[in-house]
């Protein structure tokens, strides 16, 4: 199964025109024109799949994407180093324009299938309770511990990738091109990585830091790996009424126009930062579990919706 | 009680000043009656002039607080009273501000802050008791940084758990507008310029209004809103004396100052009115432009509703925003902000029916700055593990080699 999924492409992606393209290997070509010329038959056994934390689970057709999120967010539950992380946004006129399309049976090839078109049919107002929109995660912040005392001067002078102001900031500043980050190496042997885009290459570019530090001669380790922060942004695509929001919800909202031009919205459980802008982007932030943002935004887009609908 | 010069008691008149122990004692030389006694007297000349003993003074309360929070009360109360609040209101303040020097995160702030904190007490008073103050006011009364202003206004409320209700536009109209210079006769100001306060104030209001209906409002500084609204006001109500006076004059003149986004606030205004006015059957046949739709505002603001959903479309659907006015829904309601699917209508649509509605939609959504639409991982991102081998080379290319090091020894680069 795994070595499926490691030859498999990145699934989630949206098929906008815009975005890159997908290689997608010869068995879901299949799938795909067997998608455009003959519905195959709904698949009526889910039970591999876990729904478990979806709102209302029915057959019908339009729950259909429902379970294909559900699919692959309990693969992202499963384990941490998940292979299909969902990036972009998720068109949700799009997902739904397939009434008859059928989602090929899940046992099909032993993959997650392929996602409907983007091209829009006919617009199904969505009965579901999802909204079909993904965060795009932007940032992550790690640190480790490299468990020895370090020169700061020595890393400073001996590596080509490294600034070291003490006068303004008692950290060397390194970065490396890939994954595309930078980290914050104290004397004291801790570390900071930020500016990957997702856990595993976070933890990937904390190792290539480690692995240079340890080339300069000393002897790091690598502990205690914790992902401190991440951050996550995606678009509601409405305006959304901020005065209003705070209002209802003043409790958790602070919307102060003077300081800033977006609301702030501290939601409780989970328990995340989100900015809410006039123009429908929203920036999830305080997370350190990719679900908690993920689940933020379920639970807040609801709320948004009900202001454009009001 | 008996007169100075005798003796309660025998009558005599021999009275002599005597001392006994350390006390003055008024006593009578015959009988040996004591009069009157040292300080304990409760003569006329003093009861004359007793003072109230506030309470704070009579009991020990002043002393069993720390010298800095006495100062930083006094400096809510000052602030108080400079901005004329009730007096509950410093009651509250001064509550808040005991409150929050208490709480281990602002006691040990420096000096600079716990100022702040008393301005941010008296801010947060007030806008709980919805009385209209902005930031801008506070900071300039404290001398403040706006930015050191904001971090200790959101850690307050963050520690405190403070709820404060948003700026009600309303009310911050009325007091801008009551610092506004134009209303009574003065030597600078030309006679056709001074304004009845109560039109200006009413026609302003509807201003905002519209302006909030129209997304020009939301996650946008309030007072340049008002500035610019106050000054269209002004101008439609005597369009022919005051169409060539500018913004920065009418600020000059009204004595109040021109915050920057005013002049951008005053443009979208006006694309706004433009875009009703070409929906009024009488005044399509006028070729409209910045300026003569001035003196129309008024007939504009009256039958507001209908252009506004006539101008813009307030429903859409997949298709072109059609001239078909939205659902019934009336432009007042705050929620009523227009949604065009941006799916539906590809981004070039919003501007392909120049002369027809447009979406009701922020400025922000209407103009878009070209974003920088990162890359969607690639398929080779998305493989990562986390555990992938390191090359050596990968990572010796981010080494110094020995003469590299060597020529910035030389350059003394490194002390």
């Amino acid at each position: 199964f795994k070595d499926d999924l490691s030859t498999s492409p990145q699934l989630f992606t949206p098929m906008s025109p815009y975005d890159v393209d997908l290689p997608i290997p010869p068995t879901e070509d299949v799938l795909f024109g067997s998608q455009f010329h003959q519905p195959k038959e709904l698949p009526t056994d889910f039970s591999s799949v876990d729904l478990s934390f979806l709102p209302d689970i029915t057959q019908d057709n339009k729950e259909q994407n429902l379970s294909e999120d559900g699919h692959e967010m309990q693969k992202e539950a499963d384990g941490s180093i998940s292979r299909n992380e969902p990036s972009g946004v998720f068109m949700d006129e799009s997902s739904l324009s397939y009434p008859d399309a059928t989602k090929p049976s899940p046992e099909a090839s032993g993959v997650c299938p392929p996602l409907t078109p983007m091209t829009p049919m006919t617009p199904v107002t969505p009965a579901s309770e999802s909204s079909g929109i993904v965060p795009q995660l932007q940032n992550i912040v790690s640190t480790v511990n490299l468990a020895c005392k370090l020169d700061l001067k020595n890393i400073a002078l001996h590596a080509r990738n490294a600034e070291y102001n003490p006068k303004r900031f008692a950290a060397v500043i390194m970065r490396i091109r890939e994954p595309r980050t930078t980290a914050l190496i104290f004397s004291s042997g801790k570390m900071v990585c930020t500016g990957a885009k997702s856990e595993e290459q976070s933890r990937l570019a904390a190792r290539k830091y480690a692995r240079v530090v340890q080339k300069l001669g000393f002897p790091a380790k690598f502990l205690d790996f914790k992902i401190q922060n991440m951050v996550g942004s995606c678009d509601v695509r409405f305006p959304i009424r901020l005065e209003g929001l705070v209002l209802t919800h003043q409790q958790f909202s602070s919307y102060e126009p003077e300081l800033f031009p977006g609301l702030i919205y501290r939601m409780v459980k989970p328990r995340i930062v989100l900015l809410i802008f006039v123009s429908g982007k929203v920036v999830l932030t305080g997370a350190k579990e990719r679900s908690e943002i993920y689940e933020a935004f379920e639970n807040i887009y609801p709320i948004l919706k009900g202001f454009k609908k009001a | 009680m008996a007169a100075r010069g005798r003796c309660p008691g025998c009558g005599s008149a021999a009275l002599v000043e005597d001392a006994h122990y350390a006390q003055q004692q008024l006593v009578c030389a015959a009988c040996g009656c004591v009069l009157a006694e040292g300080l304990l007297t409760t003569t006329y000349a003093e009861e004359e002039h007793l003072r109230e003993v506030a309470y704070s003074q009579s009991t020990g309360q002043k002393e069993q607080l720390s010298r800095s929070l006495q100062r930083g009360i006094r400096r809510v109360q000052d602030l108080c009273k400079v901005l004329q609040l009730p007096t509950v209101f410093e009651e509250t303040a001064v509550s808040y501000f005991q409150r929050a020097l208490q709480h281990p995160s602002f006691h040990l702030v420096s000096l600079e802050k716990k100022e702040l904190l008393g301005g941010c007490c008296v801010f947060v008073t007030c806008r709980q008791h919805n009385w209209p103050l902005t930031m801008g006011t506070i900071c300039s009364l404290l001398y403040a940084k706006q930015e050191l202003f904001a971090s200790v206004y959101l850690s307050l409320q963050k520690e405190l758990e403070l709820s404060v209700p948003a700026l009600s536009l309303a009310d911050l109209v009325k007091t801008h507008l009551n610092s506004f210079r134009l209303f009574q006769p003065a030597a600078d100001i030309p006679a056709p310029f001074v304004e009845d306060k109560e039109k200006m104030v009413a026609r302003t209001m509807q201003i905002v209004e519209l302006a909030s209906e129209t997304w020009l409002v939301t996650g946008r500084h309030p007072v340049p809103i008002v500035t610019a609204a106050a000054f269209l006001s002004w101008q439609s109500l005597q369009p022919a004396a005051r169409l060539t006076c500018t913004l920065a004059r009418f600020c000059k003149l009204a004595g109040v100052d021109l915050p920057p986004p005013a002049h951008l606030r005053l443009k979208e205004l006006l694309d706004i009115l433009l875009r009703m006015a070409s929906q009024l059957a009488w005044l399509r046949v006028f070729n409209m432009d910045k300026k003569t739709v001035v003196k129309h505002i008024g007939d504009l603001l009256q039958h507001r509703i209908f252009l506004l959903k006539n101008a813009f479309c307030v429903e859409a659907g997949e298709e072109q925003c059609a001239a078909a006015p939205g659902e019934g829904s009336p432009g007042s309601p705050p929620t009523a902000g227009g949604v065009a699917q941006e799916e539906g209508c590809p981004s070039e649509g919003k501007r392909q029916h120049e002369g027809g509605p447009r979406p009701l939609l922020p400025p922000c959504l209407i103009n878009p700055r070209k974003r920088l639409r990162t890359a969607a991982p690639s398929a080779s991102d998305s493989a990562i593990t986390g555990d992938e081998p390191i090359s050596d080379s990968e990572i010796e290319q981010y080494l110094r080699g020995p003469e590299e090091i060597q020529a910035f020894r030389k350059a003394k680069a490194w002390p």
